[in-house]
Parts: C-alpha cells; structure tokens; sequence
C-alpha cells in the first residue's frame, strides 16, 4: 500500500467520524425532544384518567340516585350491574344470585321483549318499550323501558343497558279512566235511546186522544153546545202542553255533549229564528251590535237562542213591546244580553228561574224547562247565566261563551 | 189519472190503524188498505199474497219484528225491494232518520199530534203515490 493509499483511507476515515459524531448530535437532540413529548403525554394522561375518575363517580351517584331502575346486562341477558330501585322493582339481588333478564319476562310479553331484544341488539337501542314483568315475589307490574348497547373498542357489542321505569300505577289508573270512560259513554248513550223511547211512548197516548177527541167531535157535529166545545178545546190545548212538555223534556236530556267544529254565524242565526219563530205584530226585535261568528253547535245555539227571545215575547203584555239583543266581546269570552219590556222577574227568583220545573207563569203555557235548557247549554260553553230585572218594566238576561 | 193505491199499512197501535182508515174515508179516497199488526206479520202478508202493495206505509216502533228489521228484511228481497216504503213515525231521533234512509226509504213522515194535521198530511202522502208511475206485477 503506497502512502498516497494511506492518506486517502484516514481522510475517508477521518470524514465517516466526523459524519458520525454529527449523526450522534441529532440523536441526542431527537431523543430529548421525544422524552419531551412524553412527559407532556402523561401529564395529558394523567389529567384525563383524574377527569374519568371524576365523571365515573359521577355516574355512579346517577346511578345510584335516580328514581328508575338501572341495570346493565351482559348480551347473553346475565344481570351484571343494578342500582337498589332495580333490586327494589324485581325483588332479585345479583349480590346474592345471578339472574337473567329472561326470567323477569311475564309470559304472555314473551314474543314482544324478544323481539325488542333483537332489535336492541341491531340498532344499538330501543325506545318505550312498555310491558309486564314478573317480579321474585311473582308480582305482575308494567315497566317502561330505555334501553342501549355498550360497545368495546373493537365496535363489538359487549353488554346493554336499560333504564326501567315501573308504571304499574299509571297503567292502571289509565286503564280505569279508559274502562269507565267506554262504561260512561255507553250508559249516556243507552239514556239517550231510553229518552227518546220514553218520549215516543208518552206522546202516542196524546196522539190518540187528540184523534178520538176529533172523531167524537165529528161524530156529534151539531149535538154539543157551545161549553162542551169550549172543554174539547181546553182538552186539545192541554195535549199540545203536554207534547210540548215531552219534548222539552227530551231536548233538555240530549244536551250532555256537543263539538265545537262549526263555525256558527250567530248574527244569521238569529236573523233565521226571526223568520221561523211567531213573533206577534206589536213586538219589535233589534240588534244593536252586529253577532259574532263562533265556533259552535248550530242546533244548541238555536235552542239557546230561540228560548230566550220565545221567553220575551211570552212574558210581553204592552202595548208596545221590545226585544234588544245585544253583544260585547271580552278578552276571553264573548258576552251577550236579551232585553224586554215584559213583566219582568221579582228578585228573590233569580236564581230559581234556571233550576228545571220552575215555571213561574203556568198559564202563559210554558213547561218549565226553557231556561234550564239555555243553562245547561251555556254551562256546555262555559259560560254563566244571570238576570237583571225590574219588575213590571223590564227583564235583561245577560250570558256568556267562553272563548277556545 | 190517480191511480187507487194498493196500501200496506204496518202498525201495532189501533188507534193509529182506525185513524189512517177513518182519514181515507173522510177524504173519500178509495185506496185499499191491508193491514198488519208488525213486521213478522207484515211478511206473512207479503209471501202469502197473490198481489203485492203498491206502497208501504211503515211504523218504526213496533214489538217482534220492528220497522228498521223490517225495512232491512224486504231490502234483501229480490222480490219485496221495489216497494216504495214510506216511514211513518213519532220518531223524530236523527238517528233513525239517518238509519232509514241509509237502509232505503221512499218518505219519512212524522205522527203530528193533531188530528187535522194528520189528515193534512197522509193526504198528500197518498196523492202523491197515486201520481206516480208504480211497477205492476
């Protein structure tokens, strides 16, 4: 080897060391920033497994504390986890004996909970789910369940939970209420069909009398003086009193529901009652303030209607008589009067004028029932009746229907 | 031309039966008038008779066999749906209106409670079939 080799080699030596000890620097310096980031990371660490610690308890006091049963299951349905209201609702401790949700499914519930099972398992969760238990003490109660999936890293399935609420009660008194609501609806009804065939009975006697009365009459023509014809008279009107009666009767029994879906334009009501009713010649009707239209039963607003304004003309005896019909609107009703310059009411019937069978004027051929009709229908609405009168100059009666 | 009705008269109450023969009469009609007490005899009536009517005039409330079972009775006949069936009733329920008219009803005519109000009406009634073209058979 010549010297000029040599010298070659120990500079080619003398580079590498020097590249080396340069690879060796930057070594040292990658390293301590890594133990850097290191230190940092487990700092981070730390302060998250402290803020895990921290919300673990708190959803140990969750659990714990909360009114509904909580439990977790393995996805076999093996009880691992249940807060005491869970131990309390089921009767069963996993402390002392491993159970199965299985066992907890009342019978007939059992194709529903498995299904809902199924389905908890591949949508991850189930919402309301409501059915019977069978509790350690064999105890039947309705439950209402949430319930979801917990996953493992791997997005496997690992376990589910479920918060069980017990409605038993609720379900119960709901029942109750749907058992004696049917009960109800069915006895207004079965009294509704026995108003009308009580009606019917009632009336086909007077139908009867009414046609022998005539026949009698048709029969005799000529043979009866003026007094017996003057007694077949009074017999017909008391037949038209009783219908009357009857009818009443039957009208003021059929007001125990109504529906509110029509739109009533109670101005064209009242203009159409005038033109059906008999309103003798020397009574006049106004309205000052032009009706509402509200929302209604047509044929009650008419029943209404028509019993106040056929009251005012019953009880007119001047010369000269009036009916003012009149309508103010309140902030969460409407509030309307009927005027007349009839007889008027003395004070202390007041009250007693809307009770049923409370006629004051049995001659003036009314049943009784008109006003008690017109209370009930306003009590249907909401509203309030009441009378301001003077007596021998005027009635006003004042009512109200609660706006929706 | 008025035609003489052939009438089927279905009602329990004979008062109500004297009553259609006695206004009939007294309008001097010469409608003929076959009674029947209710529904099951009404249909004896029909299967037994050579003739049928040319109208019915129909009660609603009746033992046995009542006017709606009746009216619903006949609809399923192939050889009884023809007749025009006139209801004639105190009833004036809107739900046996309703029921009847569903069922098929040719008149519904309430019971007034005055005589001369009856007369008025099952005058018009009758009048009115009588102008009318009916099936012969």
């Amino acid at each position: 080897m010549s010297q000029n080799q040599i010298d070659i080699l120990q500079r080619a030596l003398h580079r590498e060391k020097l590249a080396r000890k340069q690879a060796e620097k930057i070594l040292e310096s990658k390293s301590l920033e890594l133990f850097k980031i290191s230190e940092e990371l487990k700092d981070v660490n730390n302060k998250l497994t402290s803020l895990l610690d921290e919300k673990t308890i708190q959803l140990q006091g969750v659990f714990e504390n909360i009114n509904d049963a909580y439990i977790v299951i393995d996805i076999r349905g093996n009880v691992v986890k249940m807060n005491d209201t869970a131990v309390h609702l089921f009767g069963y401790n996993i402390k002392e004996a491993p159970i199965n949700v299985k066992s907890l499914v009342y019978k007939e519930d059992y194709k529903y909970a498995i299904n809902s099972f199924k389905k908890l398992l591949s949508n991850g969760s189930f919402l309301n789910y409501t059915a019977r238990i069978f509790t350690k003490k064999k105890q039947i109660k309705w439950v209402h369940i949430n319930a979801s999936v917990i996953y493992n890293k791997q997005k496997k399935p690992i376990a589910a939970q479920g918060i069980i609420r017990d409605i038993t009660k609720a379900k119960f008194s709901a029942n109750l209420i749907e058992k004696q609501k049917k009960a109800l609806e069915k006895s207004n009804n079965e009294l509704q069909e026995y108003a009308h065939i009580v009606s019917h009975d009632l009336k086909s006697p007077l139908r009867s009398i009414d046609s022998l009365v005539n026949w009698i009459k048709e029969d005799n023509k000529e043979k009866f003086d003026v007094d017996t014809l003057k007694n077949f008279k009074l017999i017909e009107a008391t037949l038209e009193k009783m219908e009357q009666l009857i009818s009443d009767i039957l009208d003021y029994s059929s007001i125990d529901s109504t529906n509110r879906t029509q739109q009533i334009d109670l101005q064209k009501l009242v203009l159409d009652l005038q033109k059906t009713l008999f309103i003798p010649t020397n009574i006049s009707i106004k309205i000052h303030n032009k009706l509402p239209t509200i929302k209604g039963d047509k044929t009650k607003f008419q029943q209404l209607f028509q019993n106040l304004i056929v009251n005012a003309i019953k009880f007119n005896d001047k010369e000269k008589g009036f009916i003012e019909i009149d309508f103010l609107e309140k902030q969460r009703y409407y509030q309307f009067s009927v005027r007349d310059n009839g007889i008027g009411i003395d004070e202390k019937y007041h009250q007693s004028i809307f009770k049923i069978f409370h006629s004051l004027d049995a001659k003036k051929g009314s049943s009784g029932i008109g006003l008690s009709i017109v209370k009930k229908i306003i009590t249907l609405f909401n509203g309030d009746i009441w009378v301001k009168s003077k007596l021998g100059e005027e009635t006003t009666f004042f009512f109200t229907l609660k706006k929706q | 031309m008025y035609k003489r009705l052939n009438v089927l008269l279905i009602e329990d109450d004979a008062i109500e039966v004297m009553k259609l023969n006695r206004t009939i009469s007294k309008l001097q009609l010469n409608h003929t008038i076959t009674e029947a007490n209710n529904g099951s005899d009404a249909l004896k009536v029909l299967n037994e008779t050579e003739e049928l009517p040319d109208i019915i005039l129909l009660d609603l409330n009746m033992p046995k066999i009542n006017g709606i079972e009746f009216l619903s009775i006949i609809k399923r006949s192939e050889k009884l749906k023809h007749i025009p069936t006139v209801i004639l009733t105190t009833s004036s329920h809107k739900k046996d209106l309703l029921e009847c008219y569903k069922i098929g009803v040719s008149g519904y005519v309430l019971k007034p409670l005055k005589y001369d109000d009856y007369v008025l009406k099952i005058e018009k009634v009758l009048a009115y079939w009588s102008i009318n073209q009916l099936i012969e058979f």
